[in-house]
């Protein structure tokens, strides 16, 4: 029964990858901090703390080394549904000062339903969202939170200065027009016409009433979105100079290599849900799995024996090049010399973050269909 | 709130259709229907000649245009944009859209009014006390919130495709039924009953009772009272469920 044997192990693989990674990323708030990074402090929040209040306090008491004050967001199993479909199904997690915070998810995994919950344009079906310890629209009144929507329409027949120039005079503590302009990089546009704009430049128009004033918080959704190479690098590193100030910056992103280059914590939605939180490598450590790539110089080998190999999730072959995915790559390899095959020009990477992403939402899929 | 104001205004005044439509259009219209009338014969059953009762007639359709088109059709396409919503992420207070919206028609409507006066003053020497004036500038300016709670209310009914055959049909209908265009005397006794019940009948009917040196007709207050209250109702019930919905 060959096919009967090759196949099982590659299942257990699979269980296996999402028992190692599922859960642990489900209680990420426990675990999945601890490694992070000196910055960062292992929460002792978890989701089933009682209340928000008791939960602020332990934050404050037990985060001596974070510099800012209590958390920028808390979500307390917040559920939302629409009809029969819970877009968010009781989601649980804390953003902390000075974060860099992607959202990844499929489409309909929820993420744009979640930040109009945190910006308080919806409102939950139950559970709570706090934002800098009070309602979403308080937290706007005061002037802490910036945003910029994907769905954010802008007003017609007004010039872009005008426009910004209005978003200022909204913001308890603006900006000088002048600076916002300059760093939106709409300085010279700036007595354009707003419907006259091209996408790229609507977006920038938007970024600069998302950072009109001082605030604490910048949520964007999908910001690039238009953005040709150039005005997306430009629009990062603006971003990235935000964040150095001390910023909590929270972005959806269907661009993944930008979660990976920019943001220093990854949230995965799925379904509603938070499948994966962890920084990049993290998410890529715990989808389980590393590329293994080898020549096989002395022609091809019975491939039954190379799906055998343990901790293998795939297996590919093309000609004299063998491709492998693997959940433990050095017990892979190992078990690979053990069979007597010699490989050359052996390779072992890990996998990109939209890789790890498509595995971790891939088998979140085969779990729950 | 004043700087959105301001902004709404700078906008509505860079609009040429809407000013055209909204500032000249009544006037022309005044010319037209009441340019080549006579200044001594009365309308029947008014005491009014045809120049002095056609003037508060355009004067309140002026108004109704601007408070009416500025608000439905901005407001429904706005909603479509995503600009309200942008709005709400800002510290402006949930009711201050509209209040910005109504308030930059309102400055509109004010010239609108005025203009129909001046045009029936100079070209067809429609003379009245100051006091007359006055009132009748007051009555017929406070008068058009009526009309700009409706335009709030479809603006949150409609969306940005629907909304213009809406406000159209609404205008037109409001317009000749109210007899805005031509004395309601005019109509067929059956339309003259519906007629009385129409808000823009009453609405004009106000400014004729000042025309008239005498105190409003208690039913044509009513009616003005009871539909702000429906206007304003409705606008106030279709704006709150588009908020939780948006």
């Amino acid at each position: 029964m060959p096919d009967h044997a090759g196949a099982a192990p590659e299942r257990g693989c699979h269980r296996r990858r999402y028992d190692f990674c599922h859960p642990a990323f489900r209680t990420a708030d426990t675990a999945g901090h601890t490694p992070a990074a000196t910055t960062m402090v292992p929460m002792t929040t978890t989701p089933t703390t009682p209340t928000t209040a008791t939960k602020d306090s332990t934050v404050t008491t037990t985060t001596t080394t974070r510099t800012a004050g209590p958390d920028v967001v808390v979500f307390d199993r917040v559920t939302k549904a629409y009809g029969d479909v819970r877009a968010v199904d009781g989601l649980t997690l804390t953003l902390h000062p000075g974060e860099t915070v992607a959202l990844l998810g499929p489409n309909g995994a929820g993420k744009s339903t979640t930040l109009d919950l945190l910006l308080g344009l919806k409102h939950a079906d139950s559970g709570t969202v706090r934002v800098f310890g009070t309602g979403p629209r308080e937290a706007i009144v005061a002037g802490r939170v910036g945003a910029m929507l994907q769905s954010g329409g802008l007003m017609d027949e007004v010039t872009v200065a005008e426009l910004v120039k209005l978003a200022c005079a909204l913001h308890p503590r603006p900006y000088p027009l002048s600076e916002v302009l300059a760093r939106a990089g709409v300085t010279r546009i700036a007595d354009r016409k707003v419907d006259k704009l091209s996408g790229g430049q609507a977006q920038r128009v938007r970024f600069a009433l998302a950072t009109a004033g001082d605030s604490d918080l910048i949520v964007l959704d999908e910001p690039t979105t238009g953005m040709d190479v150039s005005a997306r690098q430009a629009f990062w590193a603006t971003m990235r100079e935000q964040a150095d100030r001390g910023r909590t910056v929270l972005f959806a992103t269907h661009y993944l290599e930008e979660a990976d280059a920019i943001a220093d914590r990854v949230l995965v939605l799925h379904r509603g849900r938070l499948l994966a939180d962890g920084t990049a490598a993290e998410i890529k450590a715990k989808a389980g799995a590393r590329r293994i790539s080898f020549d096989l110089p002395d022609g091809p080998v019975d491939e039954t024996r190379l799906r055998a190999l343990p901790f293998l999730t795939t297996l590919d072959v093309s000609g004299r090049t063998v491709r492998i995915q693997s959940t433990d790559a050095d017990a892979t390899v190992h078990a690979l010399y053990g069979l007597g095959v010699y490989p050359r020009n052996l390779e072992v990477a890990g996998l990109g973050l939209e890789q790890a992403f498509v595995a971790i939402t891939a088998a979140e899929e085969a779990r729950t269909s | 709130m004043n700087d959105l104001i301001k902004l709404e205004l700078t906008r509505a005044l860079r609009n040429r259709k809407f000013l055209f439509f909204s500032v000249l259009y009544p006037s022309i219209l005044f010319l037209l229907i009441a340019g080549s009338a006579s200044t001594t014969e009365k309308v029947s059953g008014t005491g009014l000649t045809l120049p002095t009762y056609m003037m508060v007639s355009m004067a309140s359709f002026g108004a109704l245009t601007a408070v009416l088109m500025g608000n439905s059709e901005r407001i429904a396409k706005e909603r479509e944009s995503g600009w309200v919503r942008q709005l709400r992420l800002t510290t402006l207070p949930g009711r201050g859209y509209v209040l910005a919206k109504t308030a930059s028609a309102a400055v509109v409507s004010l010239p609108s009014i005025v203009v129909v006066f001046a045009v029936a003053a100079t070209v067809k020497g429609v003379r009245l006390d100051a006091w007359q004036w006055l009132a009748l500038t007051g009555s017929i300016w406070a008068g058009s919130l009526v009309f700009a709670a409706l335009g709030v209310a479809i603006g949150y009914l409609a969306t940005g495709d629907a909304v213009r055959p809406i406000t159209m049909i609404t205008y037109f209908g409001l317009s000749i039924l109210g007899g805005l265009w031509m004395p309601t005397t005019t109509f067929p006794q059956w339309l003259q009953d519906i007629a009385r019940w129409v808000p823009t009948h009453a609405y004009a009917a106000l400014g004729q009772a000042i025309e008239q040196s005498r105190a409003p007709h208690i039913e044509d207050i009513v009616v003005l009272a009871v539909f702000f209250a429906l206007f304003t109702g409705g606008a106030a019930w279709l704006y709150r469920k588009d908020t939780l919905k948006a």
